[in-house]
C-alpha cells in the first residue's frame, strides 16, 4: 500500500463509527480477509460503495481469499432473456403459511414472491441490502434501525412502507399466535419492540443487546418475509402477495407451483419470463427427473443416492458451506457420561474424514464438537481440530473407572444419512469398547412433544439429531448448550459457558465475537457435552445451460439473475 | 337380488363407520400433534399449542369425533390442518388419478391374465406351461420399486422413449394422460399378471378336469366350443375374486410407485395425512378408498353370481 492509498483511506475512514473503523483495523491487520471484511462490514451496515471503496485503497493488501466461486453462481456471458426454469423440489410439508413455514419446500414457495429486510448471500457468504437499504445498531447493539427501500410496491399494487414491516414482525414474534419465528425471537424481540420510527424507518428494541440481529431479520429467518399490514396469513397460500421478482402463477398442493416474471421489480424485471416446479416426496425421482431432462435443476439435495450428480460434468454442482450440522449428545447427569473424560472418549473414537468421505461423499466440512463451523466468520480456527486418537480414548476410559469400556443406549431418527451415521459411530465406539445400542425412530417418536420428559430426543443417554442451517451460531449455541436452553438434550449446565454465550451473542465487533468464540470452542471441547462430528454442505444442481441462479443452504433459491443460455 | 344388495350395501355402511372410528382411534395413539408437525420439532411451545387451538385438536376426544362425523355425514369433509384448504377437492383429485391409474392397469392385465392363464392350462405340465407360470410367478415378487427404477433407467433415461413422470403436463388430453401412465402402469401389471394367470390357470384345469367338460368333449363338441361356452365360464369365477381384491391395492396401496413416478394418488395423500396427523384427510381418504374397495367386492359378487347360479339360488334364500 503506498502513500496515496494510505491517505485515501484515512480519508474514507474519517467519517466512520468507531466499529466501523475497528473492521478496518481488522482488515489491515490481516484479521480478516477480504471476503470477511464485506460481510462483517454488511452487518453493521456499512455500504458496499464504501467498503468498495476501502478494499481499493487496501489495494493488494490483503488479497488472500477470494469466494470459492462456482461455474454457474457468478452469471457469465451475456444473459439471454426468456423461458420458463423447470425446478424439482421436495413437497411443502404444509400449507404456505409465511407465518408457520418450518420445511425446505415450504421455505422456497415464501423465497419466490417474497422478500427480507436483508439478504444474507450464500455464495458471497455476506449480507446485502433487499427491503432495506441501510441498518445501524445503537452503541449497545440493543437498537438496531433499519432504513427501507423507497419505491417498492406490493404484487397487489401497494406501497411498502414502515408500516407493512412493523406488522409483519409484530406478528412474528407475538407469543401468543402459532409463528416459528418465535424459535429466533424468543427472549429477543417481542411485538412491543418493533417501532415505527417514521414511514421509510424501523427500529428494533431488543430484549438483550444482540450483534447478529440483521441475519434474524434477513432471509435465513425465512419466515420473515414482508406482507402487507393486516395480511391474513392463513390466506396467503391463495396470493402470494410480496415484493419479490416474480408473481403467482399457480400453486397446487403436492403437485407444483408456477410463478411469472414482476415486470415492476424493483430490481428490474427478471431475465426469465417464469419458473415452474414440481414437487416431489423424496429425492430418487428428483435426480431421475433432472437425468431424464423432464426439469433443468433441483433446488437442494443430499449427497447420499446422488452419487450420479456429484460425479457428473454434465451438471452443475452448487456446493454451499452451511451450518446444517449433526449433533450427538451425552447426558452430563447420567452416568457412566457425568464423567468428562468419558465424553471426550467417545469423541476422540469418531473417524470424521471418513464419515465425510463414506456418508457425505466428500459434500461435508470436519466439525470440532461446537456449533461453530466454517460457515461463519467469528469462528476461532486458531483452537485445534480434535482428531481419532484411540489410544487416548482407552486411557480415558480406563482413567475413569471403564478399562473394558461400557453399553449405552444411542436414540435416533429417521433421517437423510443420519442411520447410517449412527452405525458408523456405532462402528467407532466398538473400537474402544463402547456398545452403543441404537434405536432408530421415525421423527415423530423421536422428537415427541420435544419438552423434556415427553420426547426421545431430549431424554436418551446418547442421541443423535439433525441440525439445519443458519446464518449465524446463537441459536445452536444456546438452545441446546445453556443452563436454560430448551433443547439441551446433553443437560449440560455450566456457568461460564453461559455468560460466555451471553457476551457473545451481545458482541457487535468481530473481534471480540472471534475472541469469545475461542474460549466457547476451547471450553466445549474439554467438556464435550455434545459431539458435533461435520457440517453438510448445501448442494444444489442444475443443467449447464442455466446460468445465475442464488441458491441459499437453507434450501430456498433465488431467481431474478436466472438464465437459461 | 335386490334384497342382497340392500343387506350388502348396509353391512358396508357399518363396516366404515367401524373403520372411521377405528381410525380416529388409532390416530389418536400416534406420536405427535398436527401443531408440532405444521411448525416443526423445533417450534416453541406457545406456538404449538396456538395452532393446535385453531385446529381444535385440544379438544376432548369425543367432541373432535363427533364434529367431524357429524359434517362428513352432510358431505363436508372438512379442512385439511397441513395445507389449510377444503379436503374434498384434495381426495376426489388424489382419487380421479388413482382410479385412472387402476384402470388403466385392469384393462391391461385381466385379458392378459386370462388370457395367459388359460393358454398354460391348455398345455398344463408341458413346456410353454412352466414358461408362462414361472415368468409370471417371478416376476410378482419383484418390488416395485426395483421394476420401476429399471424401467425409468432403461426406457425414461437410456432410450428416453417414454416420460418418467406420470403426470401429464396440464391440460393434457386422455391420450397424451395414458401416454404418461404407461411406465408406471408396467410394473404394476407384472405383480398382478402372476396372480391373475395363477388362478386363471387353475380354475381352467379344475373345470378341463370337470365331469361337463369331459361330457362335451364325448358328445363331440369341437374343441373352441368347449373352451368358450363350458371352461372359461367357469374357470373365470376364482380369477373375478382375485382381481376385485386387488382394487384395494390398486387404489390405496400404490405408494412406492406414486412416489417413483411422481404421480398424486390417494396412496400417497394417505401417508401424508397420517405422518403429519392430519385427522380430517387421513379419514376422508380411507374411508373413500373404502367405498372403492366395497363398491369393487359388491360388483365382484354381482359377477360371480350372474356367473354362478348357485350363489345367486343361496342370497335369494
Amino acid at each position: 500500500m503506498d502513500r496515496n492509498d494510505h491517505r485515501k483511506l484515512d480519508q474514507l475512514r474519517a467519517g466512520q463509527s468507531e466499529l466501523e473503523n475497528h473492521y478496518v483495523d481488522e482488515l489491515l491487520a490481516g484479521r480478516l480477509d477480504r471476503r470477511q471484511f464485506l460481510r462483517k462490514g454488511a452487518v453493521i451496515g456499512m455500504s458496499s460503495t464504501l467498503m468498495g471503496a476501502i478494499l481499493a485503497a487496501c489495494g493488494g493488501a490483503n488479497n488472500s481469499s477470494s469466494a470459492s466461486s462456482t461455474s454457474s453462481a457468478a452469471p457469465s456471458g451475456t444473459p439471454k432473456q426468456g423461458g420458463t426454469l423447470r425446478l424439482a423440489q421436495q413437497a411443502p410439508a404444509t400449507a404456505i403459511n409465511p407465518l408457520t413455514i418450518d420445511d425446505g419446500g415450504g421455505l422456497n414457495m415464501l423465497a419466490q414472491t417474497g422478500e427480507f429486510l436483508v439478504f444474507d448471500n450464500n455464495l458471497l457468504l455476506t449480507l446485502q441490502p433487499m427491503l432495506a437499504t441501510s441498518w445501524t445498531p445503537s452503541a449497545s447493539g440493543a437498537v438496531w434501525t433499519f432504513k427501507l427501500r423507497p419505491g417498492v410496491t406490493f404484487h397487489n399494487g401497494q406501497a411498502m412502507t414502515a408500516k407493512d414491516v412493523v406488522y409483519t414482525f409484530k406478528q412474528l414474534s407475538d407469543p401468543k399466535i402459532a409463528s416459528n419465528a418465535l424459535s429466533t425471537f424468543t427472549s429477543v424481540l417481542s411485538p412491543d419492540g418493533v417501532v415505527m420510527v417514521d414511514p421509510m424507518t424501523v427500529a428494533f428494541h431488543l430484549e438483550s443487546p444482540n450483534g447478529h440481529f440483521p441475519y434474524l431479520v434477513s432471509s435465513d429467518n425465512y419466515n420473515a418475509i414482508i406482507v402487507p399490514d393486516g395480511t391474513d396469513f392463513s390466506k396467503w397460500q391463495s396470493t402470494f402477495v410480496g415484493t419479490g421478482p416474480f408473481t403467482l402463477k399457480s400453486y397446487t398442493q403436492n403437485v407444483g407451483a408456477s410463478f411469472l416474471a414482476n415486470p415492476t421489480y424493483w430490481g428490474g424485471k427478471p431475465y426469465l419470463d417464469g419458473s415452474a416446479y414440481t414437487f416431489y416426496a423424496s429425492q430418487p425421482p428428483q435426480v431421475l427427473a433432472l437425468q431424464g431432462g423432464q426439469v433443468d435443476g433441483i433446488v437442494q439435495f443430499t449427497p447420499q443416492g446422488a452419487q450420479s450428480l456429484l460425479n457428473s460434468s454434465t451438471y452443475n454442482v452448487i456446493k454451499l458451506k452451511s451450518a446444517g450440522h449433526r449433533e450427538l449428545s451425552m447426558r452430563n447427569d447420567q452416568a457412566p457420561f457425568t464423567d468428562p473424560r468419558v465424553r471426550q472418549a467417545v469423541a476422540l473414537a469418531m473417524g470424521r474424514p471418513q464419515m465425510i468421505t463414506a456418508l457425505l461423499l466428500g459434500a461435508g466440512q470436519l466439525g470440532n464438537d461446537s456449533p461453530f463451523g466454517p460457515r461463519f466468520p467469528s469462528t476461532n480456527t486458531s483452537v485445534p481440530q480434535r482428531v481419532q486418537d484411540l489410544t487416548k480414548a482407552k486411557q480415558l476410559l480406563s482413567a475413569a473407572g471403564h478399562p473394558h469400556g461400557f453399553s449405552a443406549p444411542l436414540v435416533t431418527e429417521q433421517y437423510q444419512e443420519i442411520p447410517a451415521l449412527a452405525q458408523v459411530m456405532k462402528a467407532d465406539l466398538a473400537q474402544v469398547g463402547i456398545t452403543a445400542n441404537l434405536t432408530i425412530e421415525p421423527q415423530a417418536t423421536y422428537y415427541g412433544k420435544a419438552t423434556y420428559g415427553n420426547s426421545d430426543w431430549l431424554d436418551s443417554t446418547m442421541s443423535l439429531v439433525d441440525y439445519g442451517d443458519r446464518g449465524v451460531p446463537n441459536v445452536y449455541l444456546e438452545a441446546p448448550l445453556t443452563s436454560s436452553g430448551p433443547w439441551n438434550a446433553a443437560r449440560f449446565k455450566n456457568k461460564t459457558y453461559d455468560n460466555l454465550v451471553k457476551q457473545y451473542v451481545a458482541a457487535v465487533d468481530l473481534g471480540t465475537q472471534r475472541q469469545l468464540a475461542g474460549k466457547i470452542e476451547t471450553l466445549l471441547l474439554a467438556e464435550t457435552p455434545i459431539v458435533v462430528p461435520y457440517f453438510l454442505d448445501g448442494l444444489t444442481a442444475t443443467t449447464q445451460q442455466v446460468h445465475g441462479v442464488n441458491p441459499t443452504s437453507i434450501s430456498a433459491i433465488y431467481l431474478n439473475k436466472a438464465y437459461i443460455s | 337380488m335386490a334384497t342382497f344388495i340392500l343387506k350388502r350395501v348396509g353391512l358396508a355402511l357399518i363396516t366404515l363407520w367401524i373403520l372411521s372410528v377405528i381410525v380416529f382411534l388409532a390416530g389418536q395413539v400416534l406420536p405427535g400433534d398436527p401443531g408440532r408437525f405444521v411448525l416443526g420439532p423445533l417450534a416453541a411451545p406457545s406456538a404449538v399449542h396456538a395452532l393446535d387451538h385453531t385446529f381444535g385438536t385440544d379438544r376432548p376426544v369425543l367432541t373432535q369425533y363427533w364434529s367431524w362425523i357429524s359434517h362428513f355425514v352432510q358431505g363436508d369433509m372438512g379442512k385439511s390442518y397441513t395445507y389449510q384448504t377444503a379436503v374434498a377437492p384434495l381426495v376426489i383429485k388424489a382419487l380421479g388419478n388413482s382410479l385412472k391409474l387402476a384402470a388403466f392397469v385392469f384393462v391391461i392385465v385381466v385379458p392378459l391374465g386370462i388370457a395367459g392363464g388359460v393358454w398354460a392350462a391348455l398345455a398344463a405340465g408341458k413346456p410353454r406351461d412352466r414358461i408362462i407360470s414361472v415368468v409370471g410367478l417371478s416376476s410378482t415378487v419383484i418390488p416395485e420399486l426395483v421394476s420401476g427404477i429399471v424401467l425409468i433407467v432403461v426406457f425414461g433415461i437410456a432410450l428416453n422413449v417414454l416420460p418418467i413422470s406420470a403426470t401429464a403436463p396440464p391440460g393434457a388430453g386422455l391420450p397424451t394422460q395414458l401416454y404418461h401412465l404407461i411406465l408406471p402402469a408396467i410394473p404394476l401389471v407384472l405383480i398382478l399378471f402372476g396372480y391373475i394367470e395363477q388362478m386363471a390357470r387353475a380354475g381352467t384345469i379344475e373345470a378341463l378336469n370337470s365331469d361337463y367338460a369331459r361330457t362335451a368333449i364325448l358328445k363331440g363338441l369341437p374343441r373352441r366350443t368347449v373352451i368358450t361356452r363350458h371352461i372359461l365360464r367357469n374357470s373365470l369365477l376364482p380369477t373375478i375374486t382375485v382381481a376385485a381384491t386387488q382394487v384395494g391395492y390398486l387404489i390405496g396401496g400404490l405408494v412406492i410407485v406414486e412416489t417413483l413416478f411422481h404421480y398424486q394418488g390417494i396412496g400417497s395423500l394417505i401417508v401424508t395425512a397420517a405422518t403429519g396427523r392430519d385427522f380430517p384427510m387421513l379419514e376422508a381418504g380411507i374411508l373413500v378408498i373404502g367405498i372403492v374397495f366395497m363398491v369393487a367386492t359388491l360388483v365382484a359378487d354381482i359377477l360371480f353370481s350372474l356367473l354362478n347360479p348357485r350363489i345367486r339360488y343361496q342370497a335369494a334364500e
